[in-house]
């Protein structure tokens, strides 16, 4: 049962009021340790320099995608075994199982409420405390 | 307006400014779109303007605008995907969606009436006509259901934290340093408990004094040093960090920096690794996939289909670096402009006592103002630009407008803007919105002929708009031109001949007719149609670029259309202007209404029915103002050869001449408000602080010359000759 302000976050999206929200319930959720980047670009850049162990990105996105993010984390040892949600604005079987394809710990779909976020970060670390 | 004790309420607000952001993002990929000069990216930055729209919509309960953005959303994936084409019919469509969206936007943010419902309706029938080629869509309501989550039989993958290669350090794990100083440490003078204090600078330390080696008192030799310290430092810093508070001493102890539990050494890494890998890892993520040969275990409702492998064009071909920018509240930068503002008063104040003092040109202090006062400048330009927007907000808010209008007068319009990142104070650009706007409107509702009457005329049935912005000799212009029919200068001379405006046999030029057009009282009554009417004539119009420190003119050939000219001050907050005394009071006239001043001769000098005095200046009597007087500085008259006449030009092109005791000289001067310090005085715009610590008014030249016109016998108009 990991502490959640033991998980180091990293929360990737393009919209600043998306990772706002994200990072708030994050933190009702007991989370205390962040980092944002404003693309999938910037994301990969943030894990490179420093891994988190969760990864939590948005799917649409410029430059590079949350697919592409996902990839390039994975490919690259250091940061292979983060946990890695993905946030699609609507369950899109191709995009889930493509993701899937390329390693992904869980999905989330916009809109969520903060529940919804604990499951899905909860599936993939277990019960939180 | 904000719950601060809601953070939520705090990151809606944000979200409605990104929509600002996005709407704006939105229109400029259609418009890309609709004069062809789009490419994969554009339609996907449009589709992902309506997606993130909607997902912050979805976010904070928003249904209408959810609803609505899912429609467009649709139709815009359809596109994306390449199913639909992008044929003009569609785009217009989407154009005109963009505009509800906006209308969904405001509403939800409370800004604005209620989205017109049918007008929605009818627009979310039509975007499914088109998405679904007239079949019975999807019902909306799934939108706003809730996926079950494990829809695709997806079973969450769970994070095995030993799998993590080189993880994070966790949050307790920091720096073991052991520490054994030297004598010669000692020697020069170096403290063990300052070095533990630089280190406990860092985070907490744990700290460990092993005392083995201290031999027994009879054998300990003072100056030996005998002491280890083992120090464990909690917190997540660089190596370089912790051997800096040591920096000192290195040389002199032994001394170990060894990372405590598993903390990486991620920063022992050359700075340039993250680029190279970097790259890498970006082709390797873009490179194409390996097609799925069968559904991998973990989705297991899905279907064996083979997933098209992503391509080059799932991966957005690199943007331009955007801007990198903060966000600043306004109230901070508005309190920098001020403090700036005293910064320029103080300034000017030094300068005056240093010319006091007698002080010679090339004295130390006299050389290092003169630096002083070219730094203030600077700083104040640098503030100034903060302030500084592009009209681009107010310009994209127009084809818009073009469209609805065009819509609505069956005119066929085409708008087309220059200049829109030209920069100007935000006040301005604010409040440029509505007479822009007024002016757009007349344009096509009164300027533009009907496509038949242009065809007729010549002209391609198909009206052009002109908006353009431009910087010149430290204004900025704006320009709204159509090419239409011009003015009608025999019917506006009919009209303010029958409003009283001018005598009947008046001799105008065409200049002065078309000018007639912004007199208060010029009752566009005839005109009124529900586009441009809505009670607003140019007077109006022109009070409020008056009120920002510019003026309009207008310059119209018939047959070929109308070009309205706006002259605006960069800033609301600083004013060129020319310092004179009148009676004992010190005064500033703005610089830009001054046509010249001369020393009036007392034959120049003639009074109107006893007592109105007028000058001859350049062949002309123009009315002779004793500011002293009108101000009610003094009682008696100056006598006009005593003084200096500044010719004044108001903005609306009537020519008097102010009368003042001396011209002291030009300066620039920080506007303060005399309304928030005080109130409205007649006659005065501002007050200002001079460099001797004077307050100075700031004269209001219009309402001045205004002023003396009404008392005046009759209103004159300076057209009749």
């Amino acid at each position: 049962m990991p502490a959640a302000s033991t998980i180091h976050t990293l929360i990737v999206d393009d919209q600043l009021s998306m990772r706002s929200l994200i990072r708030t319930s994050l933190q009702q959720l007991g989370f205390r340790e962040f980092r944002e980047a404003a693309d999938g670009e910037a994301g990969l850049r943030e894990m490179i320099v420093k891994p988190a162990h969760l990864v939590i990105s948005d799917f649409n996105m410029p430059k590079l995608d949350g697919l592409g993010l996902l990839r390039a984390v994975r490919a690259h040892p250091p940061t292979a075994g983060a946990a890695f949600i993905m946030l699609t604005g609507r369950a899109d079987r191709e995009l889930v199982q493509r993701a899937v394809q390329f390693g992904v710990n869980n999905y989330l779909v916009k809109p969520f409420t903060v529940a919804q976020l604990k499951d899905k970060v909860e599936g993939v670390f277990g019960p939180l405390t | 307006m904000t719950d601060a004790a809601d953070p939520f309420e705090a990151i809606k607000v944000t979200f409605f400014q990104e929509c600002d952001e996005l709407l704006g993002d939105l229109e400029t990929g259609l418009l890309a779109i609709e004069a062809g000069s789009a490419d994969d990216e554009t339609i996907n930055a449009v589709f992902r303007a309506v997606h993130s729209v909607k997902g912050g919509a979805g976010a904070f309960g928003l249904e209408d605008l959810v609803r609505f953005a899912h429609v467009f959303e649709t139709l815009l994936d359809e596109l994306r995907a390449g199913r639909k084409p992008c044929d003009p019919p569609t785009v217009k469509a989407l154009l005109r969606a963009s505009d509800v969206l906006a209308d969904h936007v405001s509403a939800a943010r409370g800004q604005a009436a209620p989205v017109d419902e049918a007008r929605s309706a009818a627009l979310v029938a039509e975007l499914e006509a088109l998405t679904h080629g007239g079949a019975a869509p999807a019902a909306i309501a799934d939108v706003l259901a809730l996926p079950e989550a494990d829809e695709f039989g997806f079973r969450p993958v769970a994070f095995d934290f030993s799998t993590l290669a080189a993880p994070e350090p966790a949050a307790a794990s920091g720096w073991r340093v052991t520490f054994r100083p030297h004598a010669r440490m000692y020697a020069k003078a170096n403290e063990t408990a300052l070095l533990l204090r630089e280190l406990s600078r860092l985070g907490p330390v744990e700290v460990a004094l092993d005392a083995s080696a201290l031999p027994d008192l009879a054998e300990l030799v003072a100056e030996e040093a005998y002491l280890t310290w083992t120090l464990d430092l909690a917190a997540v810093v660089d190596e370089a960090s912790v051997r800096e508070a040591f920096d000192f001493v290195e040389a002199d102890c032994d001394l170990t920096v060894e990372a405590l539990s598993d903390a990486p050494a991620a920063t022992d890494a050359p700075d340039s690794a993250p680029d190279l890998d970097i790259a890498a890892l970006l082709a390797r993520a873009t490179a194409e996939a390996p097609v799925i040969e069968s559904a991998p275990p973990v989705v297991e409702v899905a279907p064996v289909v083979p997933v098209a492998a992503p391509t080059a064009a799932a991966t957005p071909a690199p943007a331009a670096q955007a801007a990198v920018t903060i966000r600043v509240d306004l109230d901070r930068v508005d309190r920098l402009i001020n403090v700036v503002g005293e910064l320029v008063i103080q300034q000017a104040m030094l300068a005056q006592r240093v010319i006091e003092s007698g002080l010679a040109r090339s004295s130390g202090i006299s050389v290092g103002l003169e630096d002083l006062e070219l730094l203030t400048r600077e700083i104040q330009d640098s503030v100034m630009a903060i302030r500084a927007q592009p009209v681009k907000s107010v310009f994209q808010r127009m084809p818009r407008l073009v469209r609805e209008v065009g819509e609505m007068t069956g005119k066929r319009v085409r708008l087309l803007t220059e200049g829109e990142a030209t920069e100007v104070d935000k006040t301005v650009v604010e409040r440029l919105a509505e007479p822009i706007t007024h002016m757009i409107r007349n344009a096509i509702d009164h300027g533009l002929e009907m496509p038949e009457d242009r065809l007729a005329a010549g002209k391609s049935g198909e009206g052009t708009v002109r908006l353009a912005a431009l910087h010149r000799s430290g204004r900025i212009v704006i320009e709204i031109s159509d090419d239409g029919r011009g003015i009608n200068r025999e019917r506006v001379r009919g009209i303010a001949v029958s409003r009283g405006l001018i005598v009947e046999d008046a001799v105008l030029t065409d200049d002065e007719i078309d000018n007639l057009i912004f007199l208060p009282g010029f009752s566009t009554a005839d005109a009124i149609s529900d586009i441009s009417g809505r009670g607003v004539g140019m007077d109006v119009v022109r009070k409020s670029i008056q009120a920002l420190g510019g003026r309009i003119s207008i310059a119209s050939v018939p047959g070929k259309g109308s070009t309205f000219t706006l002259s605006l001050p960069l800033t609301l907050a600083v004013l060129d202007g020319m310092v004179v005394s009148a009676a004992d009071q010190t005064l500033v006239a703005p610089l830009t209404a001054i046509v010249e001043s001369l020393t009036p001769r007392p034959g120049d000098v003639h009074y109107v029915g006893g007592h109105d005095a007028v000058i001859l200046f350049r062949e002309q009597f123009t009315p002779l103002i004793d500011v002293g007087m009108v101000m009610g500085f003094r009682d008696a008259a100056l006598t006009p050869s005593d003084g200096v006449a500044v010719i004044v030009e108001t903005e609306s092109g009537a020519r008097a001449a102010l009368l003042f005791d001396a011209i002291q000289g030009q300066r620039q001067v920080v506007i303060k408000s005399l309304e928030t310090n005080y109130r409205q005085v007649e006659g005065v715009a501002a007050a200002t602080i001079l460099g001797d610590g004077r307050v100075a008014l700031i004269l209001d030249v219009d309402a001045i010359v205004a002023n003396a016109r009404r008392r005046s016998a009759r209103p004159e108009l300076k057209l009749a000759s």
